[in-house]
């Protein structure tokens, strides 16, 4: 296959949750790369599945009603595919995909991926829904891709997380915003057991504490901003971008351990690196193939890091040679570009039939009238599109405009379903 | 001035049928645009003079290729004119993707009828309505009207075209339809055109169709008496859109199919007798207006689907060989009408064009009044207090989201 093809791609986002802004950055990374993607919008349908939690009903009909309700978003992901006829059925942890529906999508012959950004500990629903996709990415290795292996799992792929440098990236704060998000120490997580014993013998740093499931805390309860509210994307990199050290410390559901040793390496870390904002994290066992040493500056214990703190705070130029090299190496080598890349790649890899062919219709051919052209390449241009797209790719472009459409876009539009009746 | 487009993008018999619509809405004021296929246009500049029209190209009948070098420039620039006027409302009356797809150039607030919003396709509740009421097709309302009530202050029905008379110019037959099962066979058609002949007064007759069809005007006219076939003109295929219109105006009669012609007669005021079997059903394409007479099969299956094959042998074709339909043709006799034939002839009413039962079989016809009057209280026309209520009607064509959602 041609690497530089135009793919149609339907990424499923979930309801809510923390695959949600990682499959927000794949759509974007997506569009960056030339690719025509859909947007399954699961987040719009959330309201409605929490006003099912307000009825006040038995507990068959409530159980009866909250699968009806995800039954009719499956079906509403099956009449999107049926439309925008994807090469992929891109889905992140936790979409709103039944079992029904991915049957369905293999026996259409349509390619799905899970890009399972969790810890197979932690969420083990996996083990029921990963052999139904035709190549479940995640975050872990061994034993996990042991595990997918025996449960049929054939087409596992490490896919680790990364940073989008378009959204990730260094800037300058309004007085504002650097009195409300910056600080000499910040954490942004949530208040998992390792993370709560371990800050509350760091607030004599000044510490601040971002993000949500901090309550109950009285020690903490003072140092956590905004009331414990979940912090936005936009948020997180004013608050990366405005702190003098971030404390990256991977979650543990084990209190005893602050530093788990745990494998996957955490969102954060990409993003602080890719916003050249210093960060003190934990080291994982996956992390040497991804960063070389003095690219990250490490913790080892507790002590260490309230030492470290202490050390980088009084040494603003020994932050700043760290910022540089973990920037450089996350650009390089850990953008959700390259991930997406590498996911299109083992995907060709595995399928030979993939992506299959479609009725290509090359769009400047000998009969293209040349007074339309230069309206079609600004049309081309405007929707971001490579200038070698076919016609099908820039009808497909045009569909997923929203709102009125200029007279241009009306006729491509109009064309193809002209194309389509009278089967030309 | 207001300003309103109506977009009627298939064929010529809807472009007729378009009329009340358009009437009306020039009597609310409106200034009338019309976008139709191109090969229309000639039709549409006579038959909606004070309109202005859009011509695009909708169809693929005489377009070759893939549409780029003819599709593509000639509606980009019909769209480009076409996004500079400040319509008002915009009529969008065809379930088609086209449609849909010419719809996304508008503010969809404006829109009736089919349109697409951010991508999404979607019918006016009139319209889905109406999708639910054509299931029962033998009880379905005109098609003029279907499409003049997205528009509220509907003219009158019989204000749309004039009543039907004679205009002593002959017989005018219409060859085919577009539909080949619609039709009758030459074999068929020509001791049944005689018979209607013997009863009028002018002998003259007209052979009306396309240039395809000239060959089935010659065949038929074998089937004449050499008299008769001396008082025949075969014009299929002769005729420009003036020309059909000047030739079928001031005629005593049309023989037709359900065609465009036949519509066009029914806007002329010439009487039609129109044989209607297969798909055709005069309630809901029969000629508007008042003094049409329509030959409807009822049997069984009819009506059935276009596109569906039939697989019983055109059995609906067999009454109309039987020897007692010319023979009812010249007397208009009830007992000598076949089994399989019932009679209707066409009124007006608060609704708009209805078919009145005279003769044959017509177990719908309680239902199709009863109806009638439902949607007329639906629409407003007639009082829900004095008609109403019609509750299994309404249980079965109003759907919970109507309730919950309108």
């Amino acid at each position: 296959m041609d690497k530089n093809k135009v793919l149609r791609i339907l990424v499923v986002l979930p309801l809510y949750g923390g695959s949600l802004p990682v499959g927000r950055f794949c759509i974007s990374a997506l569009e960056k790369m030339g690719h025509l993607v859909e947007t399954f919008e699961a987040p719009d349908f959330y309201s409605a599945y929490n006003a099912i939690d307000d009825l006040k009903v038995t507990s068959d009909r409530h159980q009866y009603l909250r699968n009806s309700y995800l039954n009719i978003l499956s079906q509403a992901v099956l009449a999107k595919v049926e439309t925008f006829e994807p090469d992929m059925v891109l889905a992140m942890a936790q979409a709103p995909l039944t079992h029904q529906a991915l049957k369905r999508l293999r026996k259409d012959n349509v390619k799905t991926a899970m890009w399972f950004v969790e810890d197979f500990r932690l969420f083990t629903y996996w083990q029921s829904f990963a052999p139904f996709y035709d190549v479940f990415a995640v975050i872990q290795k061994e034993p996990f891709f042991g595990e997918l292996k025996q449960i049929g799992v054939n087409n596992a792929l490490y896919l680790p997380l990364a940073a989008h440098p378009d959204f990730h990236k260094p800037g300058e704060l309004s007085p504002v915003d650097i009195r409300k998000y910056g600080g000499d120490v910040s954490f942004m997580g949530a208040g998992y057991p390792n993370r709560r014993l371990a800050f509350r013998k760091l607030i004599h740093h000044g510490l601040k504490i971002w993000g949500t499931e901090w309550d109950g805390d009285h020690v903490l309860e003072p140092y956590v901003q905004l009331g414990g509210k979940r912090v936005s994307s936009e948020e997180c990199v004013k608050i990366f971008n405005s702190t003098k050290i971030n404390l990256n410390l991977h979650s543990s559901i084990n209190a005893d351990e602050l530093v788990s040793g745990g494998d996957f390496i955490n969102p954060r870390t990409f993003e602080l690196a890719a916003c050249g904002a210093f960060q003190l994290v934990d080291k994982r066992t996956l992390m040497p193939e991804a960063f070389e040493d003095g690219e990250l500056a490490h913790f080892e214990s507790l002590e260490d890091l309230d030492e470290k703190i202490g050390y980088f705070l009084a040494h603003p130029e020994e932050r700043d040679q760290y910022v540089e090299r973990a920037r450089a190496r996350v650009l390089k080598d850990h953008t959700y570009e390259l991930r997406m890349q590498t996911l299109i790649d083992f995907t060709i890899e595995r399928f030979n039939d993939w992506p299959s062919k479609r009725n290509i219709n090359a769009l400047f051919d000998n009969n293209f009238p040349e007074e339309l052209k230069n309206d079609i390449v600004e049309l081309i241009e405007k929707l971001g599109l490579p200038s070698n797209v076919t016609f099908n790719d820039l009808v497909s472009a045009v569909r997923s405009q929203q709102g009125q459409l200029s007279p241009l876009d009306t006729a491509v539009l109009f064309l193809d379903e002209w194309k389509r009746i009278y089967n030309r | 001035m207001k300003r309103a487009l109506v977009i009627q993008l298939t064929r010529f018999g809807d472009l007729v049928q378009t009329k009340r619509l358009v009437l009306t809405l020039q009597q609310r004021g409106f200034k009338v645009h019309i976008c139709i296929d191109s090969s229309l246009e000639g039709l549409a500049r006579i038959i909606y003079p004070a309109c202005e029209i859009h011509p695009l190209i909708a169809h693929g009948s005489g377009i070759e290729g893939q549409g780029k070098d003819t599709v593509l420039p000639v509606n980009y620039k019909i769209f480009k004119q076409l996004s500079e006027i400040d319509f008002n409302e915009i009529y969008n009356l065809n379930f088609s993707a086209m449609n849909y797809a010419l719809s996304s150039m508008f503010d969809p607030q404006k829109v009736k009828g089919h349109k697409r919003i951010n991508g999404q396709v979607m019918k006016e509740s009139w319209f889905e309505l109406g999708f639910r009421l054509a299931t029962e097709r033998r009880n379905n309302i005109n098609l003029v009207d279907y499409w003049a009530a997205l528009s509220p202050d509907m003219i009158p029905a019989d204000q749309v075209n004039p009543v039907a008379s004679s205009g002593g110019k002959g017989i005018g037959v219409v060859l085919a339809g577009r539909e080949s099962r619609r039709s009758l066979p030459y074999d068929v058609l020509a001791p049944l055109v005689m018979s209607v002949r013997s009863t009028i007064k002018n002998k003259n007759i007209f052979l009306l169709g396309s240039k395809a069809e000239r060959d089935a005007g010659r065949k038929l006219m074998s089937k004449f008496p050499a008299s008769v076939a001396d008082s025949t003109v075969n014009l299929a295929g002769e005729t420009d859109w003036k020309g059909l219109v000047e030739a079928v105006t001031g005629l005593d009669l049309v023989i037709t199919p359900d065609t465009g012609t036949m519509h066009l007669a029914a806007h002329l005021g010439v009487p039609v007798l129109g044989f209607f079997l297969s798909s055709a059903w005069c309630t809901e394409t029969g000629p508007y207006g008042e003094g049409h007479t329509i030959l409807q099969s009822d049997i069984d299956c009819a009506p059935c689907m276009e596109a569906a094959p039939c697989y019983y042998d055109l059995k609906c074709l067999a009454p109309f060989k039987d020897s007692a339909t010319a023979r009812y043709l010249a007397t208009r006799k009830p007992e000598h009408l076949p089994k399989g034939i019932s009679i209707f002839e066409s009124g007006c009413d608060f609704l708009g064009t209805q078919f009145i039962h005279k003769a044959g079989n017509d177990p719908s016809g309680e239902r199709r009044q009863r109806l009638r009057k439902f949607i007329g209280c639906h629409l407003g026309l007639i009082d829900i207090g004095e008609h109403g209520p019609f509750p299994n009607l309404a249980e079965k064509f109003y759907k919970d989201k109507d309730w919950i959602t309108a």
